[in-house]
């Protein structure tokens, strides 16, 4: 039998790589189900809605919270940011200038000159968050702070 | 794509109540209280914010 931190850092991981999945591990199946769902459909109206996944910008602050919450989402999270940028990238150049920075913000206003790009964005942070607050009652339920 | 404003504003309220109620209560009744609570109250707040905001310009007066 794992000892509880092993168990909490197991269910924490696996919270993070599916959604629901730490629940499913800690045997709450019915929750976890619904955690899924919830977290996959959240995300994929995010993408079906033109919603674009953050950068990290020195320039903008704000940009590495939100990366942070995109990030949050799990191996999911890589499909929107293909969707995106036709790349995998977690961070803009400094440079302005840089060939790649000029692509990057090219690609990104593509998006945000979608009428629903505001709605999709949303969903995807939206999607992040929750799957924070799952990772979280994941821990909590692995240490017995909760049922 | 859904541009309705109104169906993404219903669509992201009932993701976001049944995925707390799913977070906070154990008991099936619980829950579906807690779901409907959170769900009008987004709503119907929204609205209120809504028709709050109508008399106000989109763009400013030149």
């Amino acid at each position: 039998m794992p000892s509880k931190a092993a168990e909490a850092f197991v269910s924490c991981l696996l919270a993070w790589l599916i959604p629901g999945g730490g629940h499913f591990y800690l045997g709450k199946r019915k929750r976890a189900l619904v955690f899924f769902l919830v977290i996959v459909a959240t995300f994929s109206l995010g993408v079906a809605n033109d919603g674009r996944s953050y950068l990290m910008d020195r320039q903008q602050p704000l940009t590495y919270l939100a990366t942070f919450t995109n990030i949050a989402t799990g191996p999911l999270e890589l499909i929107s940011r293909q969707a995106t940028y036709h790349t995998l990238t977690y961070s803009i150049p400094a440079d302005e200038n840089d060939p790649v920075a000029v692509q990057l913000v090219e690609r990104m206003r593509q998006k945000v000159r979608s009428v629903t790009d505001e709605y999709g964005t949303t969903y995807l942070l939206a999607a992040g968050l929750m799957n924070i607050l799952l990772i979280l009652d994941a821990f909590d339920i692995s240490i017995g702070r909760k049922d | 794509m859904l541009r309705s404003h109104f169906l993404n504003m219903i669509l992201f309220s009932l993701l976001v109540s049944v995925f707390f109620s799913f977070l906070t209560q154990t008991d099936r009744k619980e829950r579906l209280k807690v779901m409907m609570i959170l769900c009008l109250s987004m709503v119907v707040l929204s609205l209120i914010i809504a028709y709050a905001m109508f008399p106000f310009p989109l763009s400013a007066p030149r």
